[in-house]
C-alpha cells in the first residue's frame, strides 16, 4: 500500500482510539468508535480479492450497526436523562442497548457471528489489529458502563461467550477461524468479572493482547493459515515450534504459564463473590477451548506428520520478517505470571 | 399545531419504511428525500429552525443529489416498483411492526405535548440551535478540526478501496 496513506490510516487508528478513551461524551467516543471502523477497512481490503473484500463489507456493517445503536442508545439517555456523560448513566433501556451495542462491535456471544468469518478474509496482520486494537476502545466504554447495567446481563454474555468460543472452534481447521472463537471465549471471561472487579478486566484485557499477539505473529513467521501446513512448520523454524506450544497451552490458561493468571485471579474473585456455580461453568468452558489449543500443539509440535526427507531437513536461511515484536510477545506469553503482584497492582 | 406534528411524523414513519423495503436504492433515495424533508417540518416545529435549514441545503441538497447520481449510474433498466408483491410484502411486514410498536407506546391525548428547545415561545433571536452552532465554533473547535480529520480520511479510505480500477472486486470497470 502507498506508505502516505498507510501512515494516514494507522494513525488515525490511533487518533480513533485515543479519542474514545480521552472523551467523556458520548458523542466523543461514538466519533472515535466510528474512525476506527473507517480506518481500518481499507487495511482489510488492501489485498482486494473477493475474500477481504467480504470481510471488509461484513465488520463495516457489523460495526456500523453497533455505533447506530450507540448513538440510538446515547439519544435515549439525553432524552430521558438530559446526561451526555459515559459515566452515571440512570435510564437502565439506554444502558442496556449501550451494553447490547458494545457487545456487538467486540464480538461477544450471541452476538459473535461475524467474528470468524471476517477475521478468515484477514492477513494475519490485519486480523492481529482487529483483534486487540480494536478491542481497547469498547472495552474502554464498556468499563465506564458495566457498573450501571443489569448483572443477569453481563454474566449470560460472559457464560455464553465462554461456552460458545470453546464449542465453536473445536471442529476448526482454519487457524484464522480458532483464534476467532479463541478471541470469542477471552472476551466472555473480560465480561464476566467486570461488574466485581474491572481491574481484572483490564488485566485479562492485557494479557489476551500479549498471548494472542504472540500467536497471531508466530503464524505470520511461519507462513501458515490452516492446521496442515502447520504442521510442517517445525522443520522450518524449531525454537518457534517448541516455544508455540507453550504460548497455545498459555492461551489455554495453563500454569505456570502467563495465561493461567487471569483465569485464577477471576475464577477467585468470582468465588469471593459467591458465585460457584458461574466459577465452575467458566473454568469447565475452559476446558473446552483447551482442547483445540492442544490439538494445535499436537499438529505443530508433538507429533511429526509423515513427510518425503528433504522436507524435513529445509536449508533455514535467516527470515526477512522483524522476528523482535515475536520474541519480545513469546518472552511475556511464557514468563509473566510470577509477576502476578506487580501487574496487579499496574492494573488498580 | 399538534396535529400537524403528528401528521410529519406519520409521513416520517412511512417515508422510512418505503426506504426499508425499497425494491432499488432509487426508490430508497426517494423515501429518503421525504423522510429527511418531513424530519425538517419536525425539527422546525420544535424551534430548530436553523438547523432545520442546514439539513434540508447539505444533506438533502448535496448528499442525497450526489448519491441519487451515483446510484442512478448503476441503476438496472427494468427495476421492480413498489406495485410488485414482493416488494408489497416487505412493506406490509414493516407496517406491521410499526403498529405493533405504536400499539405498545399508545398513550392518552394528554401525554405529549410540543413545546419548543428553549423557554420563550415566539420572542427570541437566538433558539437554541444557533447558539449550539456559536458554542461548537468556540469551545467545540478541537472537534470540528477532527471532523474536517475524519472527512480526509473518508475521502483517503474510499479511494484506497476503489483503487485498481476492475482487478479488485469492488468495481466492474
Amino acid at each position: 500500500m502507498n506508505p502516505y496513506v498507510l501512515a494516514i490510516l494507522l494513525s488515525s487508528l490511533g487518533l480513533g482510539t485515543t479519542l474514545t478513551f480521552a472523551s467523556s461524551h458520548w458523542l466523543l467516543a461514538w466519533m472515535g468508535l466510528e474512525i476506527n471502523t473507517l480506518a481500518i477497512a481499507p487495511l482489510m481490503a488492501q489485498h482486494h480479492h473477493p475474500r477481504a473484500v467480504e470481510a471488509t463489507t461484513k465488520y463495516f456493517l457489523t460495526q456500523a450497526t453497533a455505533a447506530a445503536m450507540i448513538l440510538f442508545a446515547s439519544t435515549t439517555n439525553a432524552w430521558m436523562t438530559g446526561e451526555w456523560s459515559i459515566s452515571n448513566l440512570s435510564n437502565p433501556l439506554a444502558s442496556t442497548m449501550f451494553v447490547a451495542a458494545l457487545a456487538l462491535k467486540i464480538g461477544l456471544a450471541p452476538v459473535h457471528f461475524w467474528m470468524p468469518e471476517v477475521l478468515q478474509g484477514l492477513d494475519l496482520l490485519t486480523g492481529l489489529i482487529l483483534s486487540t486494537w480494536q478491542k481497547l476502545a469498547p472495552f474502554a466504554l464498556i468499563i465506564q458502563t458495566a457498573h450501571n447495567v443489569d448483572p443477569l446481563l453481563l454474566t449470560l454474555l460472559g457464560v455464553t461467550s465462554t461456552l460458545v468460543g470453546g464449542w465453536g472452534g473445536l471442529n476448526q481447521t482454519q487457524l484464522r477461524k480458532i483464534l476467532a472463537y479463541s478471541s470469542i471465549a477471552h472476551m466472555g471471561w473480560m465480561i464476566i468479572v467486570i461488574q466485581y472487579s474491572p481491574q481484572l478486566t483490564l488485566l485479562a484485557l492485557g494479557m489476551y493482547i500479549i498471548m494472542t499477539s504472540a500467536t497471531f505473529l508466530t503464524l505470520k513467521m511461519s507462513l501458515t493459515t490452516k492446521i496442515n501446513t502447520l504442521a510442517t512448520t517445525w522443520s522450518k523454524n524449531p525454537v518457534l515450534a517448541s516455544t508455540t506450544a507453550l504460548v497455545l497451552l498459555s492461551l489455554g490458561g495453563l500454569p505456570p504459564l502467563t495465561g493461567f493468571m487471569p483465569k485464577w485471579m477471576i475464577l477467585q474473585e468470582l468465588t469471593k463473590q459467591n458465585l460457584p456455580i458461574i466459577a465452575t461453568t467458566m473454568a469447565l468452558a475452559a476446558l473446552i477451548s483447551l482442547y483445540f489449543y492442544l490439538r494445535l500443539c499436537y499438529a505443530m509440535t508433538l507429533t511429526v506428520s509423515p513427510n518425503t526427507t528433504n522436507s524435513t531437513t529445509p536449508w533455514r536461511t535467516q527470515t526477512t520478517q522483524t522476528s523482535l515484536p515475536l520474541a519480545l510477545f513469546i518472552t511475556a506469553t511464557l514468563g509473566l505470571l510470577p509477576m502476578t503482584p506487580a501487574i496487579l497492582m499496574l492494573t488498580t | 399545531m399538534t396535529y400537524f406534528m403528528s401528521l410529519l411524523l406519520m409521513a416520517l414513519v412511512v417515508g422510512l419504511v418505503a426506504v426499508a423495503s425499497n425494491p432499488t436504492p432509487y426508490f430508497a433515495a426517494l423515501g429518503l428525500v421525504v423522510a429527511a424533508g418531513v424530519g425538517c417540518g419536525v425539527l422546525v416545529g420544535h424551534g430548530g429552525s436553523f438547523l432545520s435549514l442546514v439539513l434540508f441545503l447539505i444533506y438533502l441538497g448535496g448528499m442525497l443529489v450526489v448519491f441519487a447520481y451515483s446510484a442512478a449510474l448503476a441503476a438496472e433498466p427494468f427495476p421492480e416498483a413498489w406495485g410488485s408483491r414482493s416488494v408489497l410484502g416487505y412493506v406490509l411486514v414493516y407496517l406491521l411492526g410499526v403498529a405493533l410498536m405504536a400499539g405498545l407506546f399508545w398513550g392518552g391525548w394528554y401525554e405529549g405535548s410540543w413545546v419548543v428547545v428553549d423557554g420563550l415561545k415566539e420572542f427570541s433571536v437566538l433558539r437554541g440551535d444557533v447558539s449550539g452552532v456559536a458554542v461548537m465554533y468556540s469551545f467545540g473547535g478541537g472537534m470540528l478540526v477532527i471532523c474536517a480529520w475524519v472527512l480526509l480520511l473518508t475521502l483517503l479510505v474510499v479511494l484506497e478501496l476503489t483503487r485498481g480500477l476492475s482487478r479488485g472486486t469492488l468495481r466492474a470497470v
